[in-house]
């Protein structure tokens, strides 16, 4: 257990700062600032499970290349079923974490400033006007959800191939196809920058806080927000 | 098969199966081969593949047959006299039939007596009381003193059978062909020219016809203008002609040839009647004798009818058929009446003998019924239903529970007007029997091959094969003979039954016994010290039956079938050395193994084949060779004519044995659409006429044009077997139900949609069927009124998986028939048509 | 039915290398449909589901002679019957059987992503084998022919297999067997491509100036090749006029795939690069922190 981040709770034995993020979120503790609760970290985590179980036994449906992916599941009939229900479950979590986040997610003025390629030269100084999420964040929140969605409706005539007519699976082969391609550079950045590119950012998702530092540094205007500008 | 003996001599396909390969054109009319003949139908393919020949469809419907054929050409239902004396017409018109043939192989030259006549749709010699043709009208003109026949071998005299037919079907132009049929002149001309295009030597076709000929009130008749037709373009007795029955089971030509109805016995011998109280009388009444001594001789081989009948008595009685007894003739049952499949149902129905002399005796009160399902085949199944409900009892032996073993169930029967189950007395006994699979025995194809088969399964449970079931009746019977008497006993304790089981006899002895033995050492009739036939022997054929109680035979047709080398039908050798498909080796073919009947008309006077590529046999110097020779093998050319059972030796253009007219006649059916176009006041046949007026029972109605103004027919299909393959499903699988086949247009006028339901109602009731609307029946222009045509197939019943039941067709049909087969007129009635509601029968 | 053990395969489904020896060499063999002979017997529907051993088909009456409306995965083999105007006097009942077309490059075994599940032997047969088949239903939008059914359980693909397991034991087909009227023949391709020209040129001596051999070039021509007296209408037959493999399957297999996979690549690589040129982004909070980290 780590030490209490409250000045003076060594003496009271308050809540630590992984009581408070149970399930209260953006507030400060000590030296560390609470940016997911628990249940946001939850719900990401069962989409993160879904998806990792639909890409994996979707990719050896996808090519073989990929094959042996589908013996961590019992072979490519099991893929083929499990996929189904996976990805149904998935998109089930997804719609839950949208309306976790949606508040949050919401584009306002300054998300048009926003450049990407700025953003991933990593030498400029953050927007001091970036608040809990960026553009980027949130760009990637709604286009994971379009993208779920595409999938979704063009999962369904596969997933029913006699009820639906072969022209109009057809075209959801291609889709369902162009959604997963996009979801794996999507995923593959996402990790990216939530793990290695940007240290600090991981625990957010483990212990559901992140440093004072991280948070000036990503989040110039949330850091403010939840400080109380006192940061 | 009438018609054929008639016209031929015998009544039966003229070449065989295989041998339509050798055609240059095929007609297939009053027959849709290509669906109820589909394993022959494809020696008309190979034709077509092999020579080019043409294959030249003549049908109401388009049909399958249609579909592959070169020409099409569609007529109204039973005209197909009007289209073929049309042929016969444009042949002689356009000089296009095979006159040297015409001259040497048929009566064409043969002279007619000055009593002969024909006006106004009558012949001469009709009886308007009776409805009969007094036949001695027609016969033959004679020398007065020599008694021979007056030919005219330039064929020129007026009376002359050539100039009479030339005379009689100058009628049937082209225009009068569409006026009749409907067929459209340009259609018809095109069916003619290839038709007639074998009218010479050089070139050959055939004909393949079945119940859409016979099952008319003009059958034999439209059956003796396709034999004319084909006499005169030269192309009977050939390879790639003839006139080509094809029969409608795989044993009816077996089942005929061994007596399958009232009239004749085994051999096609005549049952004799009450009034032959001998049997010399009975000879001298049916052995022909021989007349022409001017022209050729002729073997008249019917001369043997003496030996044929006396084996057959032998095998029948065996010893106890002696000289003394006459063999046993006065035991043969006699007829006294018309027992053909109408005039039973009639008695029954009746309850009294109502069409024999007297009409008061009882009718029948028991019923038999093996591998026959009377209340489907009909016509007129409201009547047999009624007629059976009559009985006191009724067996049937079956392998399925059909419609006829429970004829008394209202459930079943009450939408056709059955009769309530409560009202009905007759006790059925219902025999579990095995089907073709399940026993041996030989199959005669319609190509009268014998050909053995073996059983492939044991029949299931309590099943027997019919001939135990027959067997074990007759044994029961005999015994109750010994032990209490009754009327006759000879006639069934004399009966012999010679068999190793006699309570199940085996087959293969049934079939020696019809082939016969020598009972005697049988001397060589030239040479008395020689013995050509050891006592116990086979026969090797009918040449060695003898008329002194020497043989016996149960068929005579069928002598040589199981000879000293063995049984023969069991053959399977294909060797053909010919390339002309005879396969001799191959099972037997009555008669003699001849594959190619009164094949020395294949030939031209002087024995040399018409054309050389196909010769059926030829004449080397010394003896026939080719085809087993249908005559004396050793005789010359010019000794006999080529058809030896034809008492004159020729074929018959002109054949004065008919009931109904010795050439063919455009009638309408009994219940006709248009008046006859010909002669108004003659518009069905005459005799025809005076049959249907015998079946005078309630149940017997005729529906007339204006009330019921669409002309039906009734047909079978590829995927079924008569009445009982609805009880199989793989084959239910492929034609699920009952259909009414509906041309587009009157659909329309009736508000049918394709797939939904329609009605059929004729004088005898109503049936409903899911509508086929199609373009493949025409709207045909009859005489300038359109007539319309429907028509349905007959395979379904009340019976059976309850997902597959129909409506029996021959609800529909009449109590009408051939004057000469008494064959129902099943392909032409009248009807209405109408849109049908929802879920009914 | 499976593959057929140690039966030289010419290509495999969804195979990331060949699945055959390549030893052995065999004549490219046929089913050869001569339409304007047949007949429409319905014999070789029936030898099909026997000799298959398929459960019926539970059929009802709609006004057609044809068995049902298309084929079923318990149905391999259909005579379909077409009434035809072909013209302004013509008319034509044109019945053909239908069937697995056994394409010589076969759409069903491009879009099958099963490894396996769909195999094209040495000798031109396209088989199924239904322990590889995982039901997905992709093989149907691959065929041009409309050829593919499924299974009421687990949705197996199922279809004529040009009775494989009679042909390598030197048998024909089953439903060549059964046909009475030779208008159905089985052998090596080039025979009876000869043999269909020679009908060909039959028809056209009768007056049928358009007759041809349908063998469609699209997919690299067919196991399955049918002599049309109306040669310049497939379509009046149920066939298509030029099929080839669909464009979605083409798009699907040979440009989204390399597509997918630079993506993926781009994606994986792009973040190692990225990593090593700018990476990774740490707050520098204190001087502490960034005295240590400078």
């Amino acid at each position: 257990m780590s030490e209490l981040g409250i000045p003076g709770a060594s003496q009271r034995r308050g809540p630590t700062v992984m009581d408070v993020a149970r399930d209260r979120e953006d507030v400060v503790v000590g030296d560390e600032i609470v940016r997911h609760k628990l249940s946001s970290r939850i719900i990401h985590w069962t989409v993160a499970l879904f998806f990792v179980g639909a890409l994996l036994t979707g990719m050896p449906i996808w090519s073989p290349v990929f094959g042996w992916m589908a013996y961590l599941f019992g072979g490519l009939s099991v893929c083929r079923w499990l996929h189904a229900w996976l990805g149904v479950a998935f998109s089930a979590a997804t719609v839950v974490m949208f309306f976790f986040w949606l508040s949050d997610m919401r584009f306002d003025e300054n998300d048009k400033k926003f450049s990407f390629i700025d953003y991933l030269k990593f030498s400029a100084a953050e927007d001091p006007n970036v608040g809990k999420y960026n553009a980027g964040q949130k760009l990637f929140f709604w286009s994971i959800l379009f993208a779920m969605l595409l999938v979704l409706l063009t999962g369904i005539p596969l997933w029913w191939p006699k009820s639906f007519s072969w022209r109009l699976r057809q075209v959801c082969i291609v889709l369902h196809d162009v959604g997963f391609i996009y979801w794996f550079v999507a995923i593959v950045g996402h990790i990216y920058l939530g793990t290695a590119a940007e240290p600090g950012t991981f625990r957010s998702m483990t212990r559901g806080t992140v440093t004072r530092a991280w948070a000036r540094l990503h989040h110039p205007k949330w850091f403010r927000d939840v400080t109380g500008g006192r940061g | 098969m009438a018609s054929l003996a008639a016209t031929f001599g015998r009544g039966a396909m003229t070449n065989g199966w295989v041998d339509i390969k050798n055609a240059d054109v095929v007609l297939v009319m009053g027959s849709n081969a290509a669906e109820n003949h589909p394993c022959g139908f494809k020696w008309a393919i190979e034709a077509k593949k092999t020579r080019g020949a043409k294959i030249v469809s003549v049908d109401p419907r388009f049909t399958r047959t249609s579909s592959v054929a070169d020409v099409y050409a569609p007529l109204r239902p039973g005209t197909d006299v009007a289209f073929l004396n049309g042929l016969i017409n444009y042949a002689i018109t356009k000089n296009r039939f095979h006159e040297e043939y015409v001259r040497i192989h048929t009566n064409g030259p043969y002279v007619i007596n000055e009593k002969y006549g024909f006006n106004d749709g009558l012949f001469a010699g009709f009886d308007e009381s009776s409805g009969n043709y007094d036949k001695s009208a027609w016969a033959y003109d004679a020398d007065p003193k020599t008694k021979a026949y007056l030919v005219d071998k330039e064929m020129k005299h007026p009376r002359c059978i050539f100039q009479l037919l030339k005379k009689h079907v100058e009628r049937y132009t082209p225009e009068m062909v569409e006026r009749i049929c409907g067929t459209p002149k340009d259609e018809f001309l095109k069916v003619a020219e290839v038709v007639t295009s074998t009218g010479n030597a050089q070139r050959c076709g055939t004909i393949m016809y079945a119940l859409g000929w016979t099952q008319h009130s003009v059958g034999c008749q439209i059956i003796r203008a396709a034999a004319t037709l084909q006499l005169m373009l030269g192309n009977v007795g050939r390879p790639g002609g003839g006139v080509n029955a094809l029969r409608g089971h795989s044993n009816i030509q077996g089942a005929t040839d061994m007596a399958g109805t009232f009239e004749i016995l085994p051999g096609y011998l005549a049952t004799p009647r009450g009034e032959l109280t001998d049997l010399k009388t009975y000879l001298e009444k049916v052995t022909p004798t021989t007349l022409n001594k001017e022209t050729w001789a002729t073997m008249n081989y019917w001369s043997n009818y003496p030996k044929f009948m006396v084996s057959l008595l032998k095998a029948t009685y065996g010893k106890a058929a002696t000289k003394e007894n006459q063999w046993g003739y006065d035991w043969l049952p006699k007829t006294d009446g018309n027992y053909s499949w109408m005039f039973i149902f009639d008695d029954m129905y009746r309850g009294a003998k109502a069409n024999v002399a007297g009409g008061t005796e009882p009718g029948p009160e028991g019923f038999i019924t093996f591998g026959m399902n009377p209340v489907g085949i009909g016509p007129n199944s409201g009547k047999m239903i009624q007629a059976l409900s009559k009985l006191k009892w009724m067996v049937v032996g079956e392998n399925y529970e059909i419609e006829t073993a429970t004829f008394w169930d209202d459930k079943k029967t009450k939408a056709y007007g059955g009769p309530p189950s409560s009202q009905i007395q007759t006790e059925v006994f219902q025999l579990p029997c095995s089907g073709f699979a399940e026993k041996d025995g030989t199959f005669t194809n319609s190509a009268r091959w014998l050909q053995w088969k073996w059983k492939a399964i044991d029949p299931p449970g309590q099943a027997k094969t019919d001939q135990e079931v027959i067997a074990r009746l007759l044994l029961a019977v005999k015994d109750l003979y010994k032990k209490e008497g009754g009327p006759v006993p000879e006639q069934v304790l004399n009966m012999s039954w010679s068999y190793t089981n006699p309570v199940n006899p085996d087959l293969g002895e049934a079939l020696k016994e019809i082939n016969g033995k020598a009972l005697e050492d049988l001397k060589d009739p030239k040479d008395p010290s020689k013995i050509i036939r050891k006592a116990g022997e086979q026969l090797a054929g009918f040449g060695e039956v003898r008329d002194d109680g020497t043989t016996m035979c149960g068929n005579w047709l069928h002598s040589g079938c199981y000879t000293e080398a063995g049984n023969l039908a069991q053959r399977r050798n294909n060797a053909d050395p010919n390339g002309l498909g005879m396969f001799h080796q191959w099972g037997f073919s009555w008669p003699a193994n001849r594959r190619i009947m009164y094949n020395r008309a294949g030939a031209d006077a002087e024995g040399k084949p018409w054309d050389p590529t196909r010769p059926s046999i030829v004449w080397n110097g010394e003896k026939w060779v080719g085809d087993v020779p249908d005559m004396k093998p050793d005789a010359p050319p010019g000794t006999y004519g080529a058809f030896i059972m034809n008492a004159e030796g020729v074929g018959r253009l002109f054949a004065p044995s008919m009931n109904d007219g010795p050439m063919a006649e455009h009638y309408e059916a009994v219940e006709s659409a248009v008046p006859n176009a010909l002669h108004p006041k003659v518009t069905p046949s005459p005799t025809a006429v005076a049959l249907a007026k015998k079946m005078k029972s309630d149940k017997d109605v005729l529906g007339t044009a204006d009330k019921f103004p669409v002309v039906c027919t009734t047909y079978r299909l590829t995927e079924h077997y008569h009445y009982w393959t609805h009880h199989t499903n793989i084959l239910n699988q492929l034609q699920p139900g009952f259909f009414i086949e509906i041309p587009e247009e009157l659909a329309k006028e009736k508000g049918i949609v394709n797939g939904g339901r329609a009605k059929v109602t004729s004088a005898r009731g109503s049936i409903e069927g899911v509508a086929m609307v199609t373009k493949r029946l025409r709207k045909l222009a009859i005489d300038g009124k359109q007539v319309w045509h429907i028509g349905f197939p007959i395979h379904w019943g009340y019976e059976g998986d309850p997902r597959h039941t129909g409506p029996l067709a021959n609800f529909m049909t009449p109590s009408a028939m051939d004057p000469n087969t008494w064959t129902p007129e099943f392909k032409t009635f009248l009807v209405t048509l109408e849109k049908g509601g929802e879920g009914v029968a | 039915m499976g593959a057929i053990q140690g039966f030289e395969i010419r290509r495999s489904s969804a195979a990331l290398r060949g699945g055959g020896t390549m030893l052995r060499q065999q004549p490219t063999v046929a089913k050869y449909i001569d339409t304007s002979i047949c007949i429409g017997c319905k014999a070789c529907e029936v030898a099909c589901q026997e000799w298959n051993d398929l459960p019926l088909v539970k059929t009802e009456q709609v006004g057609t002679y044809q068995t049902m409306p298309s084929l079923a995965p318990n149905f391999w083999n259909l005579i379909q019957f077409r009434e035809i105007d072909t013209g302004p006097h013509g008319f034509a009942w044109l019945l053909r059987k239908d069937q697995c077309m056994h394409c010589a490059d076969p759409g069903c075994l491009a879009a099958c992503p099963a490894p396996g599940a769909i195999v094209q032997y040495q000798n031109g047969i396209v088989d199924v084998d239904p322990e590889k088949c995982i039901g997905c239903g992709l093989c149907e939008p691959g065929c041009p022919f409309d050829v593919p059914r499924y299974t009421a359980r687990d949705n197996k693909m199922a279809k004529c297999t040009l009775c494989v397991d009679r042909v390598t034991v030197g048998l024909e087909p089953a439903c060549i067997k059964a046909c009475p009227t030779g208008c159905l023949q089985f052998g090596d391709k080039s025979s009876l491509l000869a043999l269909g020209a020679h009908r060909v040129k039959q028809l056209q001596d009768d007056g049928f100036a358009s007759a041809a051999v349908y063998d469609p070039p699209g997919v690299g021509g067919t196991s399955v090749i049918t002599v049309l007296k109306h040669g310049d209408h497939p379509e009046w037959y149920g066939l298509p006029k030029d099929p080839s493999v669909p464009t979605t399957v083409s798009l699907w297999k040979r440009v989204l795939h390399p597509i997918g996979f630079v993506a993926m690549a781009a994606a994986i690589f792009g973040a190692i690069g990225h990593f090593m040129a700018f990476g990774p982004k740490k707050p520098v909070d204190t001087a502490k922190d960034a005295g240590k980290e400078v």
